[in-house]
């Protein structure tokens, strides 16, 4: 009986002659130096100071311009954080999860189009003063950034025309959800007025048309 | 004798999984709105020169277009069925205003207490950006040549940090 061999193990056998068989890797290496190389060149043209905070949705918006890093502040439904430090939380209110647990039913999420809802929102007495306009743990912390800014600018070696230190920028983004009230922002925004800073910086998704 | 791939192939795929992995895929954008300030001097030169002053308030039916010095006729734009500014009708008025107003830059936006912050970037947007199917508006440089405006109403103030008015 003839004995027939499978192509295939006549064409193993025949790549064993040679010796061990060996990856071209060059073309491999190629691959990945051009994924580096355009990683490296995309996250330099987005690189951006400010990440999404957890628990802020932020809006979308059409403008293209990247912030440059400055002082922020963040305000989501459960708490205020400026410098990435939680300075204050709201009151819970009722049918509203505690700090830190997620929603008991999970909504999906709302169209960019759909009317926003916003949300009802509600300080503890003790951080408001002046009226009700100043929130104070917002205050003392922004006020405390200033004044180290500003140490650290009369440290520095850098100088204007007149060879004094530079002045404080007085820039504060801030990065809200978007179901944030304006009521809210209206005491960010004037509580950082008194705090010395000079602009808002309103922070957005950018909307990809 | 060829050179060993195999360590600089390995650098490579760690490299390329750790901008991966700390790679931001939000593309955050920005807008910049200065501090109202205001004086009792500055308010006696503004109302002698008798500025525009273009002001969007923010209604619980409606948004209003107007001017503190009647420089434009008050114009009320009412809100969505759905609940909200009418953002397109707003810019569409807008636009109108800066075709007669060309070098006029400011604007005075005043949200009520509960419009929600995705409503005053929306705003902000209709009051700051040209859409592509907008007139061309074209202001007159130092040259005397016209130039297109390449933003609306670029400086937002908030005209009611204090409380509504």
């Amino acid at each position: 009986m003839p004995h027939f061999r499978s192509i295939r193990t006549r064409r193993g056998r025949k790549k064993l002659v040679g010796g061990p068989l060996e990856l071209q890797l060059t073309s491999m290496m190629d691959i990945l130096v051009i994924i580096l190389v355009f990683m490296l060149k995309s996250q330099a043209a987005t690189t951006s100071a400010f990440m999404g905070a957890d628990g802020a949705e932020l809006p979308y918006s059409r403008t293209q311009d990247v912030p440059p890093d400055s002082h922020h502040v963040v305000v989501t439904r459960e708490y205020m954080a400026f410098q990435d430090q939680k300075v204050l939380y709201f009151v819970p209110q009722p049918g509203q999860p505690a700090p830190g647990e997620p929603p008991a039913e999970a909504k999906p999420p709302a169209r960019s189009d759909e009317p926003v809802e916003p949300l009802k929102l509600e300080f503890h007495k003790e951080d408001l003063d002046e009226g009700g306009r100043r929130i104070l743990p917002l205050y003392d912390a922004l006020v405390q950034a200033r004044d180290k800014s500003e140490l650290l600018r009369s440290k520095s070696s850098a100088r204007d025309e007149a060879g004094e230190p530079l002045p404080f920028d007085g820039i504060l983004a801030i990065q809200s959800d978007k179901r944030i009230p304006y009521d809210v922002l209206r005491k960010v925004m004037y509580t950082a007025a008194v705090a010395g800073y000079r602009t808002y910086r309103l922070l957005a998704i950018r909307y990809e048309e | 004798m060829g050179i060993n791939l195999v360590p600089m192939l390995d650098t490579l795929v760690t490299l390329i999984a750790f901008m991966l992995f700390s790679a931001t895929f939000l593309s955050v954008v920005s807008m910049d709105s200065p501090v109202p300030v205001n004086s009792a001097a500055s308010f006696r030169n503004r109302a002698d020169q008798r500025p525009l002053q273009l002001t969007v308030s923010v209604g619980s039916d409606e948004t209003t277009l107007w001017s503190p010095f009647d420089r434009i006729r008050r114009v009320a734009v009412p809100h969505l069925q759905e609940g909200g500014p009418d953002v397109l009708a707003v810019h569409a008025e807008l636009v109108k205003v800066k075709q007669q107003f060309p070098k006029e830059r400011q604007l005075v936006i005043v949200p009520n207490a509960n419009t929600p912050y995705d409503t005053v970037v929306a705003l902000m947007d209709a009051a700051r950006l040209f859409d592509p199917m907008d007139p061309p508006i074209y202001v007159k440089d130092e040259t005397g040549v016209d130039q297109a405006e390449p933003q609306l109403f670029p400086e937002v103030v908030f005209g009611n940090l204090l409380g509504d008015s």
